[in-house]
């Protein structure tokens, strides 16, 4: 018996190719198009670069001001990317001819994107390059580069509990006053409980903001907790002291699971995170906001002894080599822009891995809580630059900024 | 200025397959990449504690020492070190039951449902436990696997050549060649007498190259097939990172340059053929020939001034259609697999079994199609102790997206996200929500993001009756736009997954290496 695939018929083969190319041949010949909508939402969410001038100045407290930013057409942006409340923008600005980024949380409501405005706040950093610059600098009509919207702190129903008891100290509020403002405007659903630490009323930023939020919707409860010895007296409902575990317990669910978000200072995650072992919370309901770069890393427990206080770093951008000296202290983005080398940067906390290069030959040390680089990057020498500390002279291939 | 031998335009797995083969045969070469990382779909990427495999499911060009598969093979021609994890299993297929479906049964997970097929590998095995699944299937999958085992040495034969020398030698080695490329796997299935509801279950990995049953044809599919049953599949130990970096090594220790974070934004021109490419709009690098791993729609669109784009491009890009496009769903668990009541890597969940029905179901925004694979089962310790890994897959158009704002995308993904889950959970009756550590979704937007393809498809043009791989192959070189210019990459002829690209950049490769060498 013929086997069965006998019964196809082997001349239908035969026309293939020839109809192939009449197919070809008989479709229009113009340019490619029709509607892509995955593509729309790719480019309106993550442009490469957004150009914007700063529209208004709010002064929120002696140190510390909100810089309204709306787009810059003649510079080609005509909209702001929307983004999720909770996102970061990395600015770009040029200070003494060198090229400096930093990440701050959007503090406006993911709305006001849409009607083409962004909010950034940033408070004065002691030797922080970045703060004292725009505080000294921007003002209205100065023109601002940023990133796409970036990050990953933000509330997610399928994994967050219904309520959020968010952490807050100092400018940490950013982040959390946009998300508050997202659930007063019915695009974000989650119960946020806001504890929100200062050191007295004189230092809490938004207080009427915060105050006419929990106004607009029930589902915003805001409590501040004064570390200043007696200032909680001075602001009914406020508590006195710290972040502490107690504190979370008097204010969350007491049989419903909760969530934990913090955004704060170095100073503020030690401490809390120590509060936190109390409370015993699945590590699914705990989640921080990254506090930015990572200085001395001579101060970590497993820092190698003899490193030597500068080195030498050969870099490769595309086809321009370049030799460089900096200080083994600082990181090897930072050694580069002090040399004017622009480095792919958004967090600069090792998390995004926007900055992944490639290290030829040399040392570096990565403390080992901003270690997020893929495990294959180990094997094949890839650092993330933003939290990878010389320890010899290196040699590396380092991607351009844009 | 210095003039490279080749440029190659994209860090895909098509473009750094043939930037290592160019670099390795001593051509000066640059490969140029939008990205800050090489792969395109081969990467991965952190949350939290977990590193997720981005699209990989498996391999099937991993073999065993005696017989190394496709992959393989090409990654120890290299001389690329990627240490491979060895999967034992192929597929479960859960077919839930609906209301009044009158063959229901009761599954080892307390699930009615009227389809649960867990394959094992190795032709014999397989056909045997389709027999028992559904009897009198054995003898027509004896041999569909027949003709895929002679199949697979014409298909060699193939791999070079041109229309006429290429059907010879491949027909040389099987004469039932043509009837098999020219006809679809239903018609093929069909003809060997395999019963319908068998050939649902044999033909659950459509899904990978995107194409249904009466749409794909039953050659390619049993070369498809073939890879995975016959001695089973791999995946890197280290997520397909491991495998990127592996010949982004390659191609830096043969001398070849790699920028990466650096996009073609423009070809110029000269003479009527490319002679160079803009970068990041601003910087112009010059190039004797070109190897391009993006998609041409883009290519003509974004790279080129229309008056140099010949004719016959715009053509082909017209009258072929952008395949469809995934929803992928990322889940850090914090319980294992055990605790979850995970027992399989690879469970393929559908609301219904013919293949053609599911695929028109793929224009819903989801369309009830769950791949659920937990990578635990193969490599026990990628995730932390006490901890797990779940990656959901659904085939979708990218047309779906029509109508969402990007305002709305992000509760559009979590609703997705959501529908995905809880189909899984109930076609497994387990509970996944209360345990996600860290979650993170993609629709055809991210891949669009990532992979820069129309609608986000990771799959190129459909694999059609009238455009399927072995035309494609036969034609391929009347269908590159210069003789300096050829494309690789899931646009090209074998379509989408990594061996496939791999093999289009090596042709490319092959096909420049050759054209370099007789001076042209």
């Amino acid at each position: 018996m013929a086997s069965p695939i006998k019964s196809l018929d082997f001349k239908r083969f035969l026309p293939m190719l020839k109809d192939r190319q009449a197919n070809f041949a008989a479709a229009r010949a113009d340019l490619p198009a029709g509607s892509d909508q995955a593509r729309v939402i790719a480019k309106a969410l993550h442009p490469k670069r957004q150009y914007l001038k700063v529209a208004a100045v709010t002064e929120r407290a002696a140190d510390c001001k909100s810089f309204t930013l709306v787009p810059d057409p003649e510079r080609g942006t005509e909209a702001l990317a929307y983004f999720g409340a909770g996102k970061y923008l990395t600015v770009f600005e040029t200070i003494g001819g060198l090229p400096v980024t930093r990440a701050y949380s959007i503090s406006s409501a993911p709305k006001d994107a849409l009607a083409g405005r962004y909010e950034l706040t940033v408070k004065r950093v002691d030797g922080g390059l970045m703060s004292q610059y725009i505080l000294n600098n921007w003002a209205v009509g100065t023109p601002v580069e940023v990133s796409a919207p970036s990050g990953n702190f933000e509330y997610q129903p399928l994994r967050d509990a219904e309520t959020v008891v968010c952490l807050a100290g100092g400018s940490g509020i950013t982040p959390f006053l946009s998300m508050a403002n997202a659930i007063a405007d019915g695009d974000e659903d989650f119960n946020m409980v806001l504890l929100y630490g200062s050191r007295s009323k004189e230092n809490i930023l938004f207080y009427d903001e915060l105050d006419a939020l929990t106004k607009r919707t029930d589902k915003v409860k805001v409590v501040h907790v004064l570390s200043d010895e007696g200032a909680a007296n001075d602001l009914p409902g406020a508590e006195a002291g710290f972040l502490t575990a107690a504190l979370i317990q008097k204010y969350a669910p007491a049989n419903a699971p909760y969530s934990v978000f913090l955004c704060g200072p170095q100073q503020m995650y030690a401490f809390v995170d120590k509060e936190l072992e109390q409370l015993n919370l699945p590590r699914k309901y705990v989640r921080h906001e990254m506090f930015g770069e990572f200085h001395d890393p001579a101060s970590q427990d497993d820092y190698p002894a003899d490193v030597p206080a500068t080195v030498k770093l050969t870099v490769t951008v595309q086809d321009e080599t370049t030799t460089v000296t900096g200080s083994s202290s600082d990181s090897v983005m930072q050694i580069l822009e002090k040399n004017g080398i622009a480095v792919p940067s958004r967090c600069r906390s090792g998390e995004c891995g926007f900055c992944h290069s490639h290290l030829l030959s040399g040392k570096v040390y990565v403390p080992k809580h901003l270690e997020y680089r893929r495990l294959a990057d180990a094997q094949f020498g890839c650092i993330h630059p933003c939290c990878s500390f010389p320890l010899t002279d290196l040699v590396l291939n380092v991607p351009p900024a844009k | 200025m210095k003039q490279y031998d080749v440029i190659v335009i994209g860090a895909g797995n098509g473009g750094l397959a043939a930037a290592a083969t160019c670099a390795r045969a001593g051509l000066s070469t640059l490969l140029l990449e939008r990205h800050n990382i090489p792969g395109g779909s081969a990467s991965s990427f952190v949350r939290g504690r977990f590193e997720f495999e981005p699209s990989l499911h498996e391999l099937s060009g991993i073999g065993t020492p005696e017989d190394p598969g496709m992959v393989e093979v090409f990654f120890n021609n290299l001389g690329a070190d990627v240490d491979w994890c060895k999967d034992r299993s192929t597929f479960r297929l859960v077919i839930p039951a609906k209301e009044g479906d009158k063959d229901a049964f009761l599954n080892e997970n307390g699930v009615w449902v009227t389809v649960d097929a867990r394959m094992p590998v190795g032709f014999e095995n397989f056909s045997r436990k389709l027999d028992e699944l559904v009897p009198g299937s054995y003898d027509s999958a004896m041999a569909a696997f027949g003709l895929a085992e002679k199949m697979y040495k014409a298909f060699d034969a193939l791999g070079e050549g041109d229309s006429l020398g290429g059907i010879l030698k491949a027909v040389k080695y099987m004469p039932d060649f043509m009837r098999m490329t020219s006809h679809t796997l239903k018609e093929g299935l069909d003809a060997l007498g395999m019963p319908k509801k068998a050939q649902d279950i044999f033909n659950t990995y459509w899904c990978y190259m995107g194409s249904p049953a009466s749409r794909f044809d039953f050659l390619y599919y049993m070369a498809m097939l073939h890879g995975y049953i016959k001695n089973g599949t791999g995946i890197p130990r280290l997520r397909s990172h491991a495998m990127s970096l592996a010949i982004d090594k390659v191609i830096r220790d043969h001398g070849g340059d790699i920028w990466y974070n650096s996009e073609v934004t423009k070809v110029l021109m000269k003479d009527g053929k490319p002679a160079g490419v803009v970068v990041n709009g601003t910087k112009e690098v010059y190039g004797k020939r070109f190897i391009c791993n993006s998609a041409p729609n883009f290519v003509w669109n974004d790279l080129f001034e229309k008056k140099d784009v010949p004719e016959k491009q715009l053509k082909m890009t017209n009258a072929r259609s952008i395949a469809a496009a995934l929803t992928t769903v990322y889940l850090g668990m914090n319980k294992t697999k055990e605790e979850l009541g995970i027992t399989d890597y690879s469970v393929f969940i559908a609301p219904v079994s013919d293949s053609d029905e599911q695929f028109a179901r793929c224009h819903d925004y989801f369309s009830g199609y769950c791949i659920i694979n937990c990578l635990n089962e193969i490599i026990p310790d990628c995730t932390p102790k006490g901890t797990s890994q779940l990656f959901l897959t659904s085939m979708t158009f990218g047309d779906v997206m029509r109508g969402v704002q990007p305002q709305d995308y992000k509760k559009f993904k979590t609703r997705v996200a959501k529908d995905m889950i809880e189909t899984c959970e109930k076609a497994l009756n387990i509970s996944i929500q209360p345990y996600i550590e860290e979650i993170e979704i993609a629709l055809p937007p991210t891949f669009s993001r990532y992979l820069n393809t129309p609608q986000g498809t990771p799959y190129g043009y459909m694999l059609d009756k009238w455009d399927s791989m072995i035309p494609r192959t036969l034609q391929f070189a009347q269908d590159q736009p210069f003789d300096n210019f050829i494309f690789c990459g899931a646009t090209q002829e074998r379509g989408d997954g990594y061996g496939c690209a791999y093999h289009s950049g090596e042709k490319a490769a092959k096909l420049t290496i050759q054209a370099m060498k007789e001076g042209n």
